[in-house]
């Protein structure tokens, strides 16, 4: 086709697209949208969300769906950049037409793919988006996972609580991650705020393996606190180096520390790391411990916090729904119309979730009641471990 | 019907073109023979400026004016082709692969200036970029006549005497100096028009993805549009338009495969490799249908 032909071929295109509007319908089962990283690097999160979607899929399914309404879940892959966010996010709205959606994994996905959805007045409940200003891109972006500048803080707090002495601290992150950036910033905040002296501030990439010009100036400046803001085979291997060159005071882990695939890389140099917990496997309450008791039958391991908020962001979703199909029957109505809809239920409502009660504000921003705070506790074998939830 | 599939394809459509323009950036370096991989870092430039243009120094509160978006456009061209200039002499000295190597470190420094910049917003980068269209394939208005003006542009190039010097150096530098072609000012060219289109590709796809960061500019990207020149093919400007629309919509083509999409495209891409070295368009099928005729 020569370019011109193209062009108009578009204008017809568009032209077309105005007049021929048809309204659709939602369908039984009611479609919602999962779109999480389950290609590229961002898997290894991603994979964790899709098991919490489906643990949630069949458990509510099984005790009735939307008021007896089964739903369905459609997974469409973002792989790990924006523009995979996107297309993924379109083919949702456009091909799945699902009511809403749970996703994306990153918050650079989501600043460039909530924006669409947004548009085209889709609920977007974010499961692991953490950046500032998320739920801020428009009224129908919302997300079950709180922000990093309300979670970090509370392993600082921990930390002054088993040793008040505490005067002087370092602070490392990577700072080619995003999530590290801003969480730094938070630790650093807090730190302040609670009176203490930061004396150094070291920067590393999560590609690097070697930390011994951080470590030594670091140490140089004694410090009795370090904070790691970094993923876990970097922030592994710079806690290893650390703890090497002799320090022997406390250290606080980041969210990106927050995985047991942290254990093989720095073996029983971990023990002890303090790190803040948006989700307890032990958490009370009845739904987290059936929440927990189907994934350790599946899985052989406690559940980690990204399948805990994935299964979340369903639940809100589906409570939500049962709430607006108790007003007007959902399945067979207009889908626009029940998008809207659903967006205010989502936002009026109060979930009692695996992560704890939580609801939201008029923008869309969690108010999740419970933060916790585990200290790694390293097994003899030193290649295994487990957080230990201090109280 | 046609409202739900221009709904869902329109920013892949877009982004194809978009792609393939920027596929041109790398194509034409490559015509004078030199295999330089810092399309992406220009990409990123062009896409930073317009970033930070429209949420700092234009800010609007409703629609983004397009002629804004034009002059961000010239502005990230002109900032590229300024930076190819200061990068281009000292490293177009160097040869194959080791240029390669000099434009990927080039990339990385970038990417490295921008994670620490606060300007740039390190490592979240900059988010909320106004928009000056409704929704995303009307981006096709500015990204398509671009690429149409690129195309004709280098296959007007190719034609010409700068062309034509291009190619002689391509196929024998020393031969090309010898009879008169000074290599050094072509190489430079080549590299800063290459670069130049890559600026201003980057400050349409600022606006058009809504956010910017320091992921764009990576070697990753690098590879990404290297593919598109070398399965499109690298000796025809259709080469690398084909491979950069063919390539950006095939994952997407994919979707309904499933899980194993990568793994099937990744596949076709090794097919396409082994089975046309010369790349999807070379000049030899054009070549065979005439005598056919």
């Amino acid at each position: 086709m020569k370019p011109v032909t193209r062009k108009i071929a578009i204008a017809f295109g568009i032209l077309a697209a105005t007049t021929f509007v048809v309204a659709e319908k939602v369908a039984t089962p009611i479609a919602i949208g999962v779109s999480v990283a389950q290609t590229s690097n961002t898997a290894l999160l991603g994979r964790e969300q899709v098991i919490g979607a489906q643990i949630a899929e069949s458990f509510f399914n099984s005790r009735g769906g939307v008021n007896g309404t089964p739903f369905k879940l459609f997974f469409e892959d973002t792989g790990g950049d924006e523009a995979g966010a996107i297309n993924a996010f379109q083919t949702q709205i456009n091909k799945n037409n699902v009511v809403a959606i749970v996703g994306p994994t990153l918050s650079q996905q989501a600043f460039a793919a909530d924006k669409i959805a947004d548009r085209a007045k889709v609920p977007v409940l974010g499961p692991s988006n953490t950046a500032k200003g998320i739920p801020q891109i428009g009224d129908f972006i919302a997300r079950v996972s709180s922000p990093v500048s309300i979670v970090a803080p509370n392993s600082v707090r921990a930390a002054l609580k088993i040793n008040p002495e505490i005067k002087k601290v370092a602070v490392f992150y990577a700072q080619n991650d995003a999530f590290s950036t801003s969480e730094t910033g938070t630790f650093q905040e807090t730190a302040k705020a609670q009176g203490l002296e930061i004396t150094t501030v070291q920067r590393f990439q999560t590609t690097d393996s070697d930390f011994t010009s951080q470590v030594s100036a670091g140490l140089a400046t004694k410090p009795e606190l370090v904070i790691v803001s970094g993923l876990a085979a970097d922030g592994g291997n710079l806690i290893k180096q650390l703890r090497l060159a002799g320090y022997k005071g406390l250290i606080i882990g980041g969210n990106g520390l927050n995985t047991a695939n942290m254990f093989p890389v720095c073996q029983q140099y971990c023990d002890g790391v303090l790190i803040a917990q948006a989700y307890s496997p032990t958490a009370a309450g009845s739904l987290n411990a059936a929440f927990r008791t189907v994934y350790k039958n599946t899985y052989k391991k406690e559940p980690p916090q990204f399948t805990a908020q994935a299964f979340a962001a369903v639940q809100v979703i589906v409570e939500a729904l049962r709430r607006v199909d108790k007003a007007a029957k959902v399945s067979g109505a207009e889908l626009a119309d029940v998008r809207v809809a659903l967006n205010d239920a989502i936002l009026a409502g109060t979930y009692n979730t695996p992560l704890g009660t939580i609801s939201f504000d008029k923008e869309g921003e969690v108010n999740q009641k419970l933060f916790y705070v585990a200290q790694i506790k390293m097994n003899p074998d030193n290649k295994t471990g487990s957080f230990v939830y201090l109280k | 019907m046609f409202e739900s599939f221009f709904n869902q394809y329109g920013f892949l459509m877009v982004y194809m073109v978009l792609q393939a323009t920027l596929a041109l950036s790398l194509y034409l370096p490559l015509t004078a023979g030199q295999l330089s991989l810092a399309s992406p870092g220009f990409f990123a430039l062009g896409g930073y400026i317009a970033a930070v243009m429209s949420t700092t120094v234009w800010a609007t509160n409703g629609m983004f004016p397009i002629p804004y978006l034009l002059l961000e456009m010239l502005l990230g061209g002109l900032a590229s082709g300024l930076l190819a200039v200061v990068v281009g002499v000292p490293a177009l000295r160097l040869r194959g692969i080791y240029l390669a190597l000099a434009t990927i470190a080039f990339v990385e420094i970038l990417r490295v200036v921008s994670l620490n910049l606060t300007i740039t917003g390190g490592a979240v980068g900059i988010f909320g970029i106004p928009q000056p269209f409704n929704s995303s394939l009307e981006y096709m208005w500015v990204a398509l006549p671009l690429l149409i003006a690129c195309v004709i542009f280098t296959a007007r190039l190719e034609k010409s005497r700068i062309g034509r010097a291009f190619v002689a150096i391509r196929e024998d530098e020393l031969a090309a100096d010898a009879m008169g072609v000074n290599p050094t000012y072509h190489k430079v060219l080549a590299f800063v028009i290459g670069a130049m289109i890559a600026g201003m590709v980057g400050a349409i796809t600022a606006h058009f993805l809504n956010t910017w960061n320091a992921r764009q500019g990576t070697f990753d990207a690098s590879i990404n549009i290297l593919a598109f020149v070398l399965i499109g093919g690298s000796r025809m400007t259709l080469g690398p338009v084909v491979g950069g629309m063919l390539l950006t919509a095939l994952p997407e083509i994919l979707r309904p495969v499933g899980d194993v999409r990568l793994i099937v495209n990744g596949f076709l891409l090794t097919l396409g490799a082994v089975l046309l070295p010369q790349g999807l368009i070379s000049p030899r099928v054009f070549k065979r249908k005439k005598v056919d005729v």
